[in-house]
Formats: C-alpha cells, structure tokens, sequence
C-alpha cells in the first residue's frame, strides 16, 4: 500500500479509537461516580414509611415512641390529620399554622410546601394523614407530569439530537481528515520521489505552499547538482574525443610505418593501447553517469542470450585482442534456446567490459572463455579467465560489493580501477540479475552473470 | 570492372572543422592506398565539393561551427544519395537516431580507431559496389550483380539466399559475422531454428567458392561463433 495512504489509514482509525476511548471513558466517570456514592456510609435519610412504624393509635389518640422523635432531623416537625383534616397528633408543631387543613390544602401540602416547609406524607390504613415537615430549605420538591404524547416526543428528540451530533462528528472528522490527506498527500508522495531521485513538481497554493515550495526548491537543487555532474562529465568526455582521436589515429599510423625504427614503432603501439584504454574509460564514465542519475532508459526487448554473447565476443574479437590473449565462446547446452528481456546494447557492454578486465588484470595473458547457458529461471553468463585470480579475500569482498582492486604490482595504493566492473553492476541490477567471482580452476578468475528471464 | 584491393580508386570526401583531425583521417586513407582522398573545413564547402566532383563517400563530422553535419547531410540529400558516414564526438543514441533520420548510411563515434573508420567506409563501400563488380577470392570470383561464382573455367550460378549470405560476409570482409547477424540477412530478424539451413547454405557456397571445401581458406569457421570471409592479400589491412 501506499506509504500516504497507509499514514492517512492509520490516522483516522487512531482518532474513530480516540473517540471511542472517550465515550468509554464518560461512561467509566459516570458508572465510577454512582458506585462511589452508593459506596459511601449511608446517610441517615429520613423515611416517612419508618417514622410512621413508630406511631401508633390508641385509646388515647395517637402515641409516638422515643425513637420516633430521633428519627427527625432538628428543626423538622410532625403531625397526624384525620380523615376530616383536623390535627389529632403533632410533634414540634409552630403555633402559627393553622390545626386543621381542607381537603384542597392537604393536596397542595402533600405535593409542595406548607409554608415554605417541605412536606413528606404518607396515608395511614384507617384514613389519617401523617405528615412530616422537613427544616425550610432542605428539600427540593419538583413535580413533573406531561402528556404521554409530548414525552414520547421528547426522549425521540432527545435520541436524534445525540445521534445526529455523534454521526456529525464522526463526518466532520472525515471530512478534516480528507483535506488534510489531500494537503498532505502531494508533498508526502514529493518527498518519496526526491529519496528515489526522482524529478518534482508540487502546486504552491493553499495552507501549505511554503512547504510545497520548499520541497520543489530542494528536488531542483538536487537535479541541479546531478545535471551539473553528469554535464561535467559529458562535456570533459566529449572536449576529450576529437584529441583522442587524433592521438589514436597518429599512434596507429606510426606503429605501422616500416620506414620506422622497431623502437619507435614499439613506442607508437604504446601510445596506441593507452590511448585506447582511454578511449574505454571515457565511454565508460559517461555510461556509468548516465545510469547512475537514471538519463539512459532500459530499452528491453526479447533477446537470444546465445546469440548476444556471441555477438560481444565478436565484437571485442573483430576489434583485435592484444598477443598473448585468447577468447573462446562456449554454450553450456549447444542448440538450447535462451530468450531473456533485456538492453542489447547494456548487456553486450557488459559482458564486454568483463572480457576487458579479465585483460587488464592479467598483464602477461591469459585464455579467456565466455560461455551462456540455462539457470535457475533465467540465463547465466561466465566469462572465466586461467590468469593469476584474486585471493579469497578479495573475492570475498567483491562479492559484498566492493570495487576490483588493481592488480598491477607498481599501482602505489593499489588503486581502484573499477569503473568497467562498476558498469557490470549497474547492468546487472537494471537487470534485477546477480553477480558473483569465484575462483577458476586451477587458476585465474570466473565472473558469473545471472540474468532473470522475466 | 574488377574489384581491385577493395575499391580504392573511389573518392573520399572528409568533412570536419578539425584540422588536425581532417588532416590524420586523410592520412589513414592514403596510408591504405586510396587515391582520391578530398577534405573540407566546413558545410558549404563540402556541399560544393561535393557537387564539383561527385565523391563515392561522405565522412561527415556532425558538430562543425556554422552549418552542423545534420543540416549539411540535409542539404546533400536533396539532391545526392552518396553514401554518408558521420563521425560525432558525442556518441548519444539520440544523434545516432538524428544521424539515420536524416540519411546517413553509418555512423561513428569519437575516438574512434583508424581500422574501425577504414572497415567501415570499407563496408559502405563495398554495399554501394558499382553494378558488375567482381569480388576475388581464393580460388574463384563472385559476380555480384549477375549472382555467379566463377571457379576456373567453370560458372555456377549462386541461389538467392546464398548471394545475400556472400553479400553479408563481403560487407565484413575480414571479420567475423555471428550464427545469428547471418541467419538474420537471410531470412529477417525472426531467425531462430535457421541455424542448420544456414550450415546447409554455407556448404553450398564453399562448394561453389573453395578449391577444397572441406578444407575452406575464403569462408572460414570460428568455431562457436559464425564465419569469416578471408580477402587474398587483404589479411590485415583493416588495420
């Protein structure tokens, strides 16, 4: 998946899980709340049902126990009416209030107050009346009835509201989260593109121009930089081919002329060779820039593996191996067809830039074989060489990847001259193929190329 | 007319700004034993030298200050097909493509060596071959035009595949020319499967070319990779 889609998935499950986590954690506040306050010591609350258990009626009116008076919070006061509505039992009673109540009286005390004095009561089997009075201001009494219609109304509203508010939040977030996506988007795909190397070019408009601007200035700068290099060494390589030539083309004549001493001609051919390793490496640094900063295009195509690595092994020997060099060709199953998608031309350089090495890393000569045959899913190449070799060591770390260090005894700090091996490297994983060095038996160097068929 | 030591007594009009460069290409091809060997310093006066004398090839340099090689092949193409050959210091596919595009018959990239520029304006050369040219061989000669190997006294006529097999050969005389390059002349770029006709065809033509087929000094095996055609008396000098 895509790394931005991937970020914006992420994004807006962590925040459907940030709300989620709130609504619980209101829910756990609540439920906490409530069981802490059932949990605490009860509150002696006063019970009109227990007070009425300690009246009782007697031959002699109404009696109260000693309990009875306890269980009244000061202040509070109490009585008992008849079914008349007159006051046949009081306790604390004030004086001011009137001894005997109307049946329209008893309603209104019995649901509100009597003089500011909130009021429990609670009717008795033979029709009396106890009521008790709690100290002013000690009570709330609320009276709520409505019509059944009205409050099924009511608890939809109230359903819809929190519905609707919770689906608004939930769209709006989305919605936040899209734009902010598609702010984000182009300049987190920008940023990917500048780490491939690849060109960018982001719009500067809206809340984030300046960093869209900042992105497109740096991806510039970096293809500046790359230009600059790879037009350096374009313009060095090109500025060196018409000397080049000219150098090459006198060197070869005088090596030729017999009217020359031997010397002199020997000296010529000097000049000739360097001049053509020269020639190599130039055509090499700017194949190798161009691959690296990506201005060469893969041209795949189908191709005969026979019949290309016969053509490089044509090519290098129709352009004369110096004496002492011999190169064969050989297949590994003669008559087999081998097809493999790839570059011609890359793979025909590569393969020769291997027979060159395995010349200038063996000064005294050598037989060199390039052979082609199946492998594993694709096409495998060797170019084996019976020269000096390298040691294991050597070996080892050329196959992590190292450059192929000189061979050549007088090279001072045994510099590197790997930029044709450099070549094979690029070629190879354009090619998504692998490389390997062993060693030959019973001496010398073998390179392995094995290509993907695809 | 006979074809003596690869046509050398064909004109050769070189074209660079390069003095120094003009000047070494021209000795390349005078040290190889051509005899009319024409330079230019710029466009205009290649396209006028080029219609005062009529040269049999063009090495055409492609940068040149004023007028470049493209628009100079351009010019010539009007009126002209002799064949051209541009030399570039750049070397990039896409002048490469330029180059053919607007008529070229070969290219080549700088540096290039003396032999590489010989063979190829031998090769050229030998494509636009004069109608009745004869090549030598060994022991026998090749009528070109009328498609004849002459052995002796003896004329066998030559089938069509195995003309454009020796034309093949002819044009890269003195270089190997892969199983595959020769199956392709023949029959196209579709060619895989043709390898046992050819070795059929190449018998053939030995029959007809060799003194002892079985024993072929002209077209010669390299074992692995294809065939060469050996030229009496031109061993080396491509060099």
């Amino acid at each position: 998946m895509n790394p931005v889609r991937r970020f914006f998935r992420r994004y807006v499950l962590s925040t459907v899980g940030l709300l989620a986590l709130l609504l619980a954690a209101n829910v756990l506040l609540i439920v906490g709340l409530l069981v802490l306050w059932e949990a605490t010591p009860p509150r002696e609350s006063f019970s009109i049902t227990a007070f009425c258990g300690q009246l009782s009626q007697g031959p002699d009116g109404w009696q109260a126990s000693a309990e009875a008076a306890a269980m009244l919070d000061p202040g509070a006061w109490a009585m008992v009416l008849d079914p008349d509505g007159n006051v046949v039992w009081e306790y604390q009673m004030p004086d001011a209030l009137a001894r005997h109540y109307s049946a329209g009286a008893v309603a209104m005390l019995s649901r509100w107050y009597l003089e500011d004095w909130p009021m429990t009561v609670w009717a008795q089997d033979d029709g009396s009346l106890v009521a008790v009075a709690q100290p002013k201001g000690s009570m709330v009494k609320y009276y709520l009835a409505m019509d059944k219609g009205y409050f099924g109304f009511l608890s939809m509203l109230f359903s819809v509201v929190v519905y609707a508010n919770l689906l608004l939040i939930v769209a709006l977030f989305l919605h936040s989260a899209r734009r902010v996506e598609k702010a984000m988007g182009p300049i987190l795909n920008g940023i990917n593109s500048v780490a491939g190397g690849k060109p960018v070019h982001l719009r500067e408009d809206g809340e984030l121009a300046e960093i869209s601007a900042g992105l497109n200035r740096a991806a510039a700068y970096i293809a500046r930089k790359d230009n600059t290099r790879a037009d350096w060494i374009r313009g060095v390589s090109h500025d060196i081919r018409t000397p080049l030539s000219v150098i090459l083309g006198y060197a070869s004549q005088l090596e030729e002329d017999p009217a020359l001493p031997e010397a002199a001609r020997a000296q010529a051919a000097v000049i000739r060779r360097q001049s053509e390793k020269l020639t190599g490496l130039v055509a090499d640094l700017n194949l190798s820039t161009k691959l690296e900063y990506a201005l060469r295009p893969l041209e795949l195509r189908p191709l005969d593996a026979v019949e290309l690595a016969r053509q490089a092994v044509t090519e290098v020997l129709n352009g004369g191996l110096p004496e002492g060099y011999t190169l064969t060709f050989a297949e590994a199953e003669p008559g087999a067809r081998l097809t493999l998608a790839g570059d011609p031309a890359l793979l025909g350089r590569m393969l020769a830039n291997l027979v060159h090495n395995c010349v200038d890393h063996n000064p005294g000569g050598c037989a060199i074989e390039v052979g082609v045959g199946p492998a594993a899913g694709g096409v495998l190449f060797t170019v084996t060489d019976d020269g000096v070799g390298l040691p294991p060591e050597k070996l080892q770390s050329l196959n992590r990847g190292a450059p192929l260090p000189s061979t050549q005894p007088d090279a001072p700090h045994a510099a590197e001259h790997g930029l044709g091996l450099r070549i094979v490297r690029q070629v190879a994983a354009a090619h998504h193929g692998r490389l390997s060095f062993a060693a030959a038996a019973p001496h010398g160097l073998a390179v392995r190329v094995w290509l993907p068929k695809r | 007319m006979r074809d003596t030591m690869d046509g050398l007594d064909r004109s050769i009009l070189i074209v660079d700004d390069e003095a120094e460069l003009l000047e070494m290409v021209r000795g390349v091809f005078l040290r190889a034993g051509y005899r009319q060997v024409l330079t230019a310093a710029d466009g205009p006066q290649a396209l006028a030298l080029c219609a005062a004398s009529r040269p049999d090839i063009v090495i055409l340099d492609v940068m040149m200050p004023g007028m470049d090689g493209f628009e100079v092949l351009r010019q010539l193409r009007r009126h002209s097909s002799v064949p051209v050959l541009m030399l570039t210091a750049r070397g990039e596919a896409e002048d490469k493509f330029t180059g053919f595009a607007c008529g070229a018959d070969d290219y080549l990239a700088k540096p290039f060596l003396p032999r590489e520029l010989l063979f190829r304006v031998q090769a050229i050369l030998r494509r636009s071959a004069p109608s009745g040219r004869r090549v030598r061989l060994a022991a026998a000669e090749v009528d070109l035009e009328n498609a004849e190997a002459h052995r002796g006294g003896e004329v066998t006529p030559l089938t069509a595949k195995e003309l454009l097999l020796f034309r093949k050969l002819y044009e890269n005389a003195g270089r190997i020319v892969t199983t595959g390059a020769l199956c392709a002349a023949v029959c196209g770029p579709v060619w895989q499967g043709y390898e046992s006709t050819l070795a059929t065809h190449i018998r053939h033509l030995r029959e007809k070319l060799e003194a002892n087929p079985s024993k072929p000094v002209s077209i010669v095996t390299v074992k692995g990779l294809g065939y060469r055609l050996e030229l009496p008396g031109a061993k080396g000098a491509a060099r």
